[in-house]
């Protein structure tokens, strides 16, 4: 069953392009990667699922049921995380997590024992006034408010900005666990590792467009590197003519390139060279866009 | 009425110093009054020396200050223009804030309504009025008692604070649409006390020449005087009917909008 259907959504703001004829199928119980570059539209996209803002045309279900006609009865079973966080500053975090919770049917000492259970994990204070939290620990707040009704879709906008690399591994812990508990997860990302570590499937959204939407085991497969290549000897032009190479630049003694498929033949080819330096890096997203999907 | 509990105790502090304020502006007006008195001038002689055009900026016009209703009439002035400011920016920040200070991705993704949201927030807001209503009409019964030697006014004071409280309405539905109709969240109030600002200039300029009474139709400031109502002890109904179909209109307009519209985020 598909827990998110969208139907060629559209968005525009007055003239300015937000998102165009996007498609979207979130299966039950899977966890969905939504990655592009910033100003692709993956907000766009969420906050329409979420009615905050209304599709020119187009349309989408959520549970099987109209974003717009249901929205109430279909956020009941939704937790959302904004990619920023912002809330009333002169509330205490109890007080603003109870707030939240007096919006959801749920039963209140199974709430009470859950805040209490997910400020524990996340090492959050909840005496301290909003207006006193860091960003990182607003975040925290964030979360708990997202994840307190043990809503049945989770949907993450960018939610590891301000996160330290411990909390992020926290999170990511939480969000899996409450998948295998069964709740379906959209999480959205213009960082392609988080992705990687989480999803089972990616849609690959940029400018307004979804270009693809793919298996993360498929694109792991493809394993995009940047490589930088620094040698003694100048190295000729034709050296490196193997299958997976782009984006090749060479400057002196330097250059670099970015590889995509097996990465024995990638080696055998270097153990020729005399090095002086190399680096094998994660490209970003950009660069894969830019070079793989372009034609797409 | 979890919104609602939480837009009361989100206003509290600001009604109680908006209490405070009126209570100030009753007590210390009315403390005049009494000096008049003491000092046994005739306020009304002293007052016909002065230009119209002062004596209508001061909002003296025609009232008989030597007596207490008088007076009170004269300070009704102050009054409504201290109860429509609250009620302008009441209703102008309690829609407004969510998108001001980006709350609005919190409360507008819970299992709730725009509507349901909306008629909450617009319930606390009336809560706020009229309390403030309330505590004027208190304070002012017993301070202006204190003061008055002559047959009780508290009619007068009765029919006055229902005048005070339509307009209150009139200006808080002014700040609501203002902020369901402003993109920009920052500019909900500035436009309210604008219009209010604007008003009540038009009001004055109406007391100065009489050749444009006819636009007294345009500026809520001239539907209750204060003079007619201590003469009458009644409210003109054709004002009544008016101000109610500006107070439907506006809330019917805030629903409308206000559900349609992208939030501003």
């Amino acid at each position: 069953m598909n827990l998110v259907e969208t139907k060629d959504l559209t968005k525009y703001y007055g003239k300015e392009r937000g998102i165009i004829d996007v498609n979207l199928n979130i299966k039950e119980g899977e966890i969905f990667g939504f990655i592009g570059p910033n100003g692709a539209g993956k907000s766009t996209t969420i906050r329409t699922l979420l009615t905050l803002i209304y599709p020119t045309s187009g349309s989408a279900t959520i549970f099987g049921k109209d974003i717009i006609k249901y929205a109430p009865e279909i956020k009941e079973e939704i937790g959302y995380l904004p990619s920023e966080v912002f809330y009333y500053e002169k509330m205490r975090v109890i007080e603003l997590l109870r707030y939240s919770a007096s919006f959801y049917k749920r039963d209140k000492k199974e709430t009470e024992k859950r805040i209490k259970e997910l400020a524990e994990l996340l090492n959050l204070e909840l005496n301290k006034k909003v207006e006193d939290l860091s960003y990182g620990n607003k975040k925290k707040v964030g979360i708990i408010q997202g994840l307190l009704h043990r809503p049945k879709l989770i949907i993450l906008d960018e939610p590891t900005g301000g996160l330290d690399p411990l909390m992020q591994k926290t999170f990511f812990n939480l969000v899996r666990q409450e998948n295998k508990n069964g709740a379906t997860v959209l999480f959205s990302s213009h960082i392609l590792g988080e992705v990687q570590k989480l999803c089972d499937r990616v849609a690959i959204i940029k400018e307004g467009k979804i270009i693809k939407v793919e298996k993360v085991s498929t694109i792991i497969e493809h394993n995009y590197k940047r490589i930088k290549i620094e040698t003694s000897d100048k190295i000729d032009s034709k050296y490196f003519a193997i299958d997976g190479i782009s984006d090749y630049k060479a400057e002196n003694k330097t250059i670099s390139f970015l590889f995509k498929g097996n990465i024995n033949v990638l080696t055998k080819k270097i153990v020729g060279l005399n090095l002086t330096n190399l680096w094998v890096e994660e490209p970003d997203l950009e660069e894969i866009f830019l070079h793989y999907y372009e034609k797409d | 009425m979890n919104i609602f509990l939480q837009e009361l105790k989100a206003n509290r502090k600001a009604l109680f110093f908006w209490c405070f304020g009126m209570i100030l502006m009753v007590s210390s007006g009315m403390a005049k009054y009494g000096g008049y008195k003491a000092s046994g001038q005739s306020v009304n002689q002293l007052i016909s020396t002065l230009p119209k055009a002062v004596r209508a900026i001061l909002g003296f016009g025609e009232l008989d200050l030597s007596k207490a209703s008088g007076y009170f009439g004269v300070l009704f002035i102050y009054l409504i223009i201290l109860a429509t400011i609250h009620a302008a920016l009441l209703g102008a920040d309690i829609i407004s804030k969510e998108e001001r200070d980006k709350t609005s991705e919190f409360l507008f993704v819970k299992p709730i309504s725009r509507l349901k949201i909306i008629t909450s927030k617009l319930l606390a807001a009336l809560f706020n009025v009229v309390v403030l209503n309330i505590i004027t009409l208190l304070s002012s019964v017993a301070i202006v008692d204190y003061y008055n030697k002559g047959p009780s006014v508290n009619t007068e004071i009765y029919i006055l604070m229902l005048a005070m409280f339509l307009l209150q309405l009139i200006f808080l539905a002014i700040g609501i649409v203002m902020a369901a109709i402003s993109k920009n969240p920052r500019v909900a109030t500035t436009k309210a006390t604008s219009i209010l600002l604007a008003t009540f200039i038009l009001s004055v300029i109406i007391d100065l020449s009489s050749k444009i009474e006819k636009l007294k139709y345009l500026t809520p400031f001239k539907y209750f005087e204060a003079k007619d109502l201590i003469k009458n002890l009644e409210l003109d109904p054709v004002f009544v009917f008016l101000s109610l179909i500006i107070i439907i209109f506006l809330t019917c307009s805030t629903y409308l909008f206000y559900q349609r519209r992208d939030l501003s985020i």
